[in-house]
């Protein structure tokens, strides 16, 4: 089993990527970290803890990280997208537990010191507390066996910019340092998540199961599709798979066909948070990335569709 | 007791900053700690190190951040010398040094709700990671006293910036946006007549304390660099100046609240401060700036901290 630490900023996507590494037997989730994003970081705490404690998780550590990015100002919530309340507005009762004292950023340094070359984390928000981390803690990489981002685009224009992918555009002097830290990044970007379209007929089959996972999932999905039909003018019900599909790859990455390319990312300006592929190294030397480019969209579903609905 | 808590990168006019506040019968600092900046974090460690031991106390010296939020860090060997203490190669430090430096400092502050003084005297990336840390900080330092910019003049790394700032203007920019109460004290403010003439050198070496040679002897790459490079008179002292203010704020003889921006990936603005003197975006007023000292003050504190 490979344990892993998600660091999310729950959210209607999140939701689903967690619920679905939560039932997922090669993964051992060993601690969320929360972040802003989706909602602010007070809303996706208590996001977190609900979701652990849907399934039976409750004993699963979360931890609460940053609430606005390393250098930029905070800017809105996508309320639009996500609800007030980062589920859709689905209105549930407060979780029973409550987030560690100790920040996400230590969480993620102290749980990778105890477990070294063996915790996977798995960023599906702004990458603030890995910065954090990567700040506080320089030898971080040494500890970690692989990072699995769900952020970025490098060849499929953005969606909160012409050019910028949202979760990269909220810090992108975090998600630089992430690409520029010496251990192996798989980026889970646009460029595959976009291509994985869950529509009416999938969500209601899924729905159909009527596990915890997919009953809840049902209560806080539709606010998202309706976001994704009034934006790309979808008429039945899809939305685009961002965050589950790092589940996906980390249950079965030959799934999916990469690009092994440094990343840089612009932090400045009407670019910022371009996730940049210089798969020649004209920008000189960084550790190259695995950009996920291709995708087997039916497996990824099928796979996703397994873990939530049995 | 005033508590102070400083953070360095301890290379020469650092040395004569801690020094002063270690010396001051009112102040307990509470700890100091180390970034990147002058020199790389672990050569300013040392320094930091063995002023304490200099000065014959016990205040705990932490290392903190190593590398800019964003950029490959840029030394001054060329200003401080290849050890950031003139080429003096003072002995390894017996002071032991500790890890953590960001965490220590949240905790002081935490500890010390609205009682602590923060004084910076190099880049800003362990303040800004410290915000990260603990935003709540921001409202429970006392207030900060920044060895920082250049308000409305010329910069001494390029035209547009002073080294601390321009160093790592991301850290900047975060800390500048905080909302703590702070305190610019900009590099111009040390130089001309407040820099340390040729002959005030030798009146303050000859003062004949271990202190008073360990000040000037450290700082004796700055002095011919300062001249060379930056044609003024002698020996420039930013550090120390804002540790002055610090101690005692009546040395600040002129001064005003600003909105001050800091300018990043601007290319060749960058690490600008930009004090909006005149208002003009009508924002917040956030910093106090300083625009001018006590000379005569500076300079009495400076020998009285070397008696």
């Amino acid at each position: 089993m490979r344990k892993l630490i998600i660091d999310t900023d729950p959210g209607v996507d999140d939701a689903m990527m967690i619920l679905a590494a939560l039932r997922a037997p090669e993964l051992d989730v060993i601690g969320l970290t929360t972040v802003f994003g989706n909602c602010p970081v007070e809303i996706g705490t208590q996001n977190a803890l609900r979701l652990l404690e849907l399934e039976g998780h409750g004993d699963i550590p979360v931890s609460k990280g940053c609430g606005k990015a390393l250098v930029v100002p905070l800017g809105e919530f996508p309320a639009n997208v996500h609800g007030d309340d980062g589920l859709g507005n689905a209105s549930f009762e407060a979780p029973k537990g409550k987030p560690l004292a100790r920040h996400a950023a230590q969480f993620i340094i102290d749980t990778c010191k105890a477990f070294p070359g063996e915790v996977t984390l798995a960023p599906i928000g702004p990458l603030s507390n890995i910065g954090l981390a990567l700040q506080l803690c320089p030898e971080l990489p040494k500890y970690v066996r692989e990072v699995v981002i769900m952020g970025g685009s490098c060849y499929a224009g953005g969606n909160i910019s012409p050019v910028a992918e949202a979760n990269i555009y909220h810090d992108p002097h975090a998600a630089d340092m992430v690409f520029r830290a010496d251990w192996p990044v798989v980026m889970v970007g646009l460029d595959v998540t976009q291509q994985i379209v869950m529509d009416n007929s999938f969500l209601n089959k899924l729905y159909a199961a009527q596990t915890p996972a997919t009953d809840f999932l049902k209560r806080i999905q539709p606010l998202y599709q309706a976001f994704h039909a009034n934006i790309y003018g979808f008429t039945a019900g899809e939305i685009h798979t961002h965050d589950p599909s790092v589940t996906a790859y980390l249950v079965k990455p030959d799934l999916f066909g990469t690009l092994e390319t440094p990343v840089h990312v612009e932090t400045n300006g009407r670019c910022m948070g371009f996730t940049i592929a210089d798969p020649l190294k004209q920008w000189g030397e960084r550790r190259a990335a695995k950009v996920c480019t291709r995708v087997n969209a039916e497996g990824v579903k099928n796979l996703l569709y397994d873990l939530l609905a049995r | 007791m005033r508590k102070f808590w400083i953070d360095t990168d301890t290379a020469s006019d650092d040395a004569v900053a801690i020094l002063m506040a270690l010396q001051a019968p009112d102040v307990e600092v509470l700890g100091i700690s180390v970034v990147a900046g002058n020199v790389p974090v672990d050569m300013g460690c040392q320094n930091a190190g063995y002023t304490v031991e200099v000065c014959e106390k016990n205040v705990p010296v932490y290392r903190g951040t190593a590398l800019p939020l964003s950029r490959e860090p840029s030394y001054a060997y060329f200003f401080h010398g290849p050890d950031g203490m003139g080429g003096m190669n003072y002995p390894a430090t017996k002071t032991p040094i500790q890890t953590g430096g960001v965490e220590a400092m949240v905790n002081a502050i935490r500890k010390n709700p609205g009682e602590i003084t923060l004084v910076t005297l190099g880049p800003l990336t362990n303040i800004a990671n410290a915000l990260a840390l603990a935003p709540d900080i921001a409202k429970k330092v006392k207030i900060c006293y920044l060895m920082a910019g250049a308000a409305c003049t010329v910069g001494n790394v390029t035209p547009a910036a002073e080294y601390n700032v321009w160093f790592d203007p991301e850290a900047a920019y975060a800390v500048y946006h905080s909302g703590m109460k702070m305190v610019q004290v900009g590099w111009e403010l040390c130089r001309g007549e407040a820099n340390i003439s040729d002959s005030e050198q030798a009146d303050l070496r000859a003062i004949g304390t271990r202190r008073a040679e360990f000040a000037i002897d450290c700082n004796r790459q700055a002095v011919a660099t300062n001249k060379k490079w930056l044609g003024d008179p002698s020996l420039p002292l930013p550090d120390p100046v804002t540790m002055a203010i610090a101690l005692d704020p009546g040395i600040a003889r002129r001064q005003g609240d600003y909105y001050v921006d800091i300018a990043y990936g601007q290319a060749n603005t960058d690490g600008m401060t930009i004090v909006d003197e005149r208002n003009v975006l009508q924002k917040p007023k956030t910093v106090t700036v300083v625009w001018e000292i006590d000379v005569p003050a500076w300079k009495r504190m400076l020998r009285e901290s070397l008696l």
